[in-house]
């Protein structure tokens, strides 16, 4: 009973604001006539109807789709690149600046390039995804594997440890809380792209939903495609947070120590 | 008298720093005798972590040679276990007090009820049983200390190299990690190096104490701590030839007599 009390208050303190606001926005949008803001009454009915689970499969699974699987393609290419370079001082200033500039151009603006490159069907938006997602995993990686520290890397030295053991066993599990901190950036600019290469060439996903919606003046789409954009990102937020709570229980364990 | 377990002979270190060559080892030359302890003492910054660092191979000399088991030394030797100071960055924090003592433990060819019977074993050496599932960071300093004491018994070393291993616990916790390691030698007979900044805690575990003094460091000398075994920290402490051998060490340490 004890434990449920603090969750309680947390919620509390963190939900009365965006609760307040969505009584506000429902109060004061209620019977309106304005074409480009109607009531959340009105949205609310049409999201329903959209998304419960009318254009589930033929808009939100793709985005997903396309969304999971360049990510999960960008962390296993990443990752261990990232950590394989951080091992070789010399590797690393080797391949920092190219990473730096390529990783400075918006991510978007590459989509087109992608197009030209793969057309416009999924694998086009799954690289586009991967690539963006790639350089935060990367830099990260590389970051956490370089600085480990001198006193865990003469260790596992003295205990004979090889080469890959002393990466794998060591320096890697090191660099797992820079490398989330990596991994939560990147997941975001992985949501962007995913839903901006939907934007060219597409009929599909969450993204080409929205903007079409847009673009024929079918304004309360366009309210619930938005709406479910910032609800999707949210949950995506928090799944992402439970899996690195689980992942990382040793560094937080110890920080709550120190 | 056996053979040596370390032979050090003539050993320069120098040091490429900014503002030219560091000469930190003046052609030092020692050997340890197996199962003798040994500590090493001098005043900071005098090199007695970089003699500590080329016994574990960790670097090279500059010039000279060291044998471990009569062997010249490439690398960290076979045999040999390390205990640091700074436990809170030796052991594996994302490891349990199980997982970090077995990890030296992957390159042998034991199974698994072996490492599992090492791991117990070296536990209760060091009084720690049942503390296989938790995590270094939640335990004291003086118990993380006794997981490295125990993971380094775990690879059954011949060789024990310890750096200011009590540096960083309470005097209470010292104490008592002093007499697990003098138990511990009386039990496995281990030869030992220890690379101590503490006077009393030299004279207190050791067969020999090595002074090193000046720049470059040179050992200026041994001293045979002649005390009876077993030691325990009240009767030897008060003991009158305790404070005669801590006196001359420290008058060593000091550059005095």
């Amino acid at each position: 009973m004890k434990r449920v009390w603090p969750w309680f208050l947390a919620v509390l303190i963190g939900g009365w604001l965006p609760v307040a606001m969505i009584a506000w926005w429902w109060n004061a949008s209620a019977g309106s006539v304005d074409p480009f803001f109607p009531p959340l009454e009105t949205i609310w009915e049409q999201f329903k109807f959209n998304w419960i689970w009318q254009y589930w499969g033929i808009h939100v699974m793709p985005t997903l789709q396309n969304l999971i699987t360049g990510f999960l393609l960008a962390v296993a290419i990443s990752i261990p690149l990232g950590a394989l370079i951080g091992s070789s001082p010399v590797a690393a200033r080797y391949v920092e600046p190219l990473v730096d500039f390529v990783r400075s151009i918006p991510p978007v603006a590459l989509i087109p390039i992608f197009i030209l490159l793969l057309g416009l069907d999924s694998s086009m938006r799954i690289m586009s995804v991967a690539f963006a997602a790639s350089f935060p995993i990367l830099l990260s990686a590389i970051e956490g594997v370089r600085t480990t520290n001198g006193v865990l890397l003469d260790t596992a030295t003295v205990f004979r440890l090889t080469r890959s053991q002393v990466l794998w066993r060591v320096r890697l599990p090191n660099a797992l809380p820079t490398i989330f901190a990596g991994l939560q950036v990147s997941f975001q600019i992985a949501f962007i792209v995913a839903i901006a290469s939907e934007i060219l060439g597409s009929g599909f996903g969450l993204g080409a939903f929205t903007l079409i919606a847009t673009d024929s003046f079918m304004i309360l789409d366009a309210w619930t495609g938005v709406l479910l954009l910032g609800i999707l990102g949210y949950l995506l937020n928090i799944v992402f947070d439970v899996v690195e709570r689980i992942s990382l229980r040793w560094y937080f364990g110890q920080k709550k120590l120190v | 008298m056996t053979a040596p377990a370390i032979v050090v002979r003539d050993v320069f270190m120098d040091y490429q720093t900014p503002t030219g060559v560091k000469h930190v080892l003046g052609g030092i030359s020692y050997d340890v005798s197996e199962g003798h302890f040994v500590s090493i003492v001098g005043p900071s910054g005098v090199g007695k972590t970089t003699l500590l660092r080329l016994l574990t191979g960790l670097a090279q000399p500059t010039k000279g040679e060291i044998l471990v088991e009569g062997k010249p030394l490439m690398g960290a030797p076979e045999g040999l276990a390390v205990v640091l100071q700074d436990y809170t960055r030796s052991l594996m924090p994302w490891l349990t007090v199980e997982r970090n003592i077995a990890l030296p433990l992957r390159k042998s060819k034991l199974n698994k009820s072996d490492v599992r019977e090492r791991i117990r074993s070296s536990l209760i050496e060091v009084g720690l049983e049942g503390s296989e599932k938790a995590y270094p960071w939640q335990l004291s300093g003086g118990m993380q200390q006794r997981v490295s004491i125990a993971r380094a018994l775990a690879v059954r070393p011949k060789i024990l190299v310890m750096d200011e291993p009590f540096a960083s616990v309470d005097a209470q916790t010292r104490f008592d990690l002093e007499d697990l390691v003098l138990k511990v030698r009386e039990d496995f007979g281990i030869t030992t190096v220890m690379v101590t900044h503490d006077i009393d805690e030299a004279t207190y575990l050791s067969d020999e104490v090595v002074v090193l003094y000046g720049t470059p460091a040179k050992i200026s000398e041994v001293i045979v701590i002649d005390l009876p075994f077993p030691r325990s920290q009240v009767e030897t402490r008060n003991d009158h030839k305790f404070s005669e051998l801590r006196t001359r060490i420290y008058e060593k340490v000091r550059g005095l007599g």
